[in-house]
């Protein structure tokens, strides 16, 4: 952390803004400040890892001007016995495809007169900048939570006779719902009444959770979790863990890369990804794709005294296999958001993009200990 | 009678000093290409109390009228930068000035107090419209009657239809 004082930094984007060594400058440089939220990168990125294409790779539209590239889906086929005499059914070769859509994430646009620029101490534009970044990847998460859960919902769907059905502690008690790509945990399902409560994690939800998958020809391999559901796991008792892992986890916490043979994620974004929900995802080759077509792109302008600078990327993403992803739920409410026979569905979504990252701190409302106030 | 064609709208002015925001559809159903009434460019819209895009006007009842202030959708028929996102959104022209070519429109019509589209400068409204060539419903544009009219002005007409092409020239400018 250099010592360069952030008033300084401040005056150096106005100065040396538009030209590539400035910005490599200020990039060295750091301030002192408080804080109001962790940012965190993306899990997305971590269970679907993203591949940079080039225009080349994609297909245009005949109707607009946006872009797809289109996946291949492997073939099917299948071996069969036979007699010396007999010979094979035949298959006439076909392989599907899929599209996946460009679209693009941005930051704001923020703006700021340079001459209020110097009225702050921390480098707010270098911090803005590089949170920028973090805020795109938080709507990448929000997306990718989108479609994990409505990949799962859609096969909750087909496996109940193309039929939405609630799933909640009171419609698997009277056994009206098949649970194929959902399931509920243990606690919740013991619940005698519908309600959006986290229940605490159980050795035996994972391993149930990990059967939804690994009972259809694929195996699970990664799991998502909020950082409060992970919480659960340090609470395993010594029949969970056995001695030697308990003694460790009660100094340590828990500090192995898998959990139960499964790579694990976990986040803090629980307005993206709600407590209770938990999801577990097949290798990315028989899951999806993320693409990217450009990386993060920066923009800074000065018109008179006014700058303005926006940052962003275009993406593509998409749950091709649906197959590929399954989720646990650890309250006993409905989280179907055909059904939503609780009411209790906004419990368990994603928050709207604008309500993400509330602010934690309440210092504009003259909330901070003790009070002291200029004159 | 207008034509609906791949690009419905399309700008005259520059679309720099325009505010072109996106919002989520309400009915994100009306992005698929292949919805009997999906959002084509150029169809009017307005905002719901979810700070989120509905149509202006129903689309099931030909001569209804909009009440609400309205914006015109800046995005073609099925753009698959619509249909990636999780929200759906699609983008409006929502502040600032500016003159665009429409195909959106039916200038035969007179709803209300309004009038057919005849002349240069006559304001203009929003109503459902339907397109008989392309067998549906459109929410566009249609003549304002002036004084007599209360419902609200969306823009007025710069060129008409049988100097521009089959398109309705317009710039915006409102009055409720």
């Amino acid at each position: 952390m250099s010592s360069v004082p952030a008033r300084v930094l401040n005056e150096l984007f106005t100065q040396k803004l538009g030209t590539a060594e400035g910005k490599e400058k200020m990039a060295e440089y750091g301030g002192s400040y408080v804080r109001d939220r962790l940012r965190e990168v993306s899990y997305t990125r971590k269970i679907l890892p993203p591949e940079q294409v080039t225009r080349a790779d994609c297909q245009r539209s005949v109707n607009h001007d946006t872009l797809v590239k289109i996946v291949d889906i492997e073939p099917q086929s299948r071996a069969m016995a036979i007699t010396f005499r007999g010979q094979p059914t035949a298959r006439f070769i076909r392989g599907s495809r899929a599209e996946v859509a460009f679209f693009t994430i941005s930051s704001e646009m923020f703006q700021k007169p340079e001459q209020e620029l110097l009225a702050y101490e921390m480098p707010i534009t270098k911090i803005i900048e590089e949170n920028s970044v973090k805020d795109m990847q938080e709507i990448e998460d929000r997306e990718f939570t989108i479609h994990i859960e409505a990949a799962v919902q859609a096969l909750q769907v087909e496996a109940n006779g193309g039929t939405a059905t609630a799933l909640n502690a009171t419609t698997l008690a009277g056994g009206g719902v098949v649970e194929f790509s959902i399931r509920k945990g243990e606690l919740a399902r013991a619940s005698l009444t519908n309600d959006a409560t986290p229940r605490a994690l159980q050795r035996p939800d994972l391993v149930n959770l990990f059967k939804l998958l690994d009972g259809n020809r694929l195996k699970s391999e990664r799991l998502l979790m909020t950082e409060s559901d992970w919480d659960d796991v340090l609470q395993w008792t010594v029949e969970d863990f056995g001695d030697r892992l308990q003694s460790e986890t009660a100094v340590d916490g828990y500090k192995y890369n898998t959990l139960l043979g499964r790579a694990y994620i976990r986040t803090i974004k629980t307005d993206i990804l709600r407590t209770g929900n938990i999801y577990v995802f097949t290798k990315p080759e028989f899951f999806g794709k993320f693409y990217v077509l450009n990386n993060t792109k920066f923009y800074i302008d000065k018109i008179a005294n006014m700058i303005t600078f926006q940052a962003w990327e275009d993406i593509a993403m998409s749950v091709i296999n649906i197959a590929s992803v399954r989720k646990l739920e650890l309250y006993s409410g409905d989280a179907n958001p055909t059904t939503n026979a609780d009411g209790l569905l906004a419990n368990f979504i994603p928050k709207s993009e604008d309500a993400l990252g509330a602010i934690n701190n309440r210092v504009d409302a003259g909330l901070k200990f003790p009070q002291v106030s200029q004159y | 009678m207008s034509t609906i064609q791949k690009v419905n709208l399309e700008p005259v002015s520059d679309v720099l000093p325009i505010t072109r925001r996106d919002f989520p559809l309400a009915d994100p159903t009306l992005s698929d290409p292949l919805n009997a009434v999906a959002l084509v460019d150029g169809e009017w819209m307005t905002l719901d109390a979810n700070y989120k895009l509905i149509r202006a006007a129903a689309i099931g009842t030909p001569g209804a009228r909009a009440t609400l202030r309205s914006f015109p959708l800046f995005a073609e028929r099925g753009r698959y930068d619509v249909r990636a996102q999780a929200d759906k959104k699609m983008p409006i022209l929502f502040l600032g000035s500016y003159e665009f070519d429409t195909r959106v429109f039916d200038s035969s019509v007179a709803l209300g107090s309004g009038a057919a589209i005849t002349a240069v400068l006559q304001p203009l409204k929003v109503a459902t419209i339907t397109v008989v060539s392309a067998g549906r419903n459109f929410v566009g544009l249609v003549g304002h009657g002036g004084s007599a009219d209360t419902d609200p002005i969306v823009g007025y007409v710069t060129r008409l239809p049988s100097a521009n092409g089959g398109k309705l020239r317009f710039m915006s400018g409102w009055r409720s």
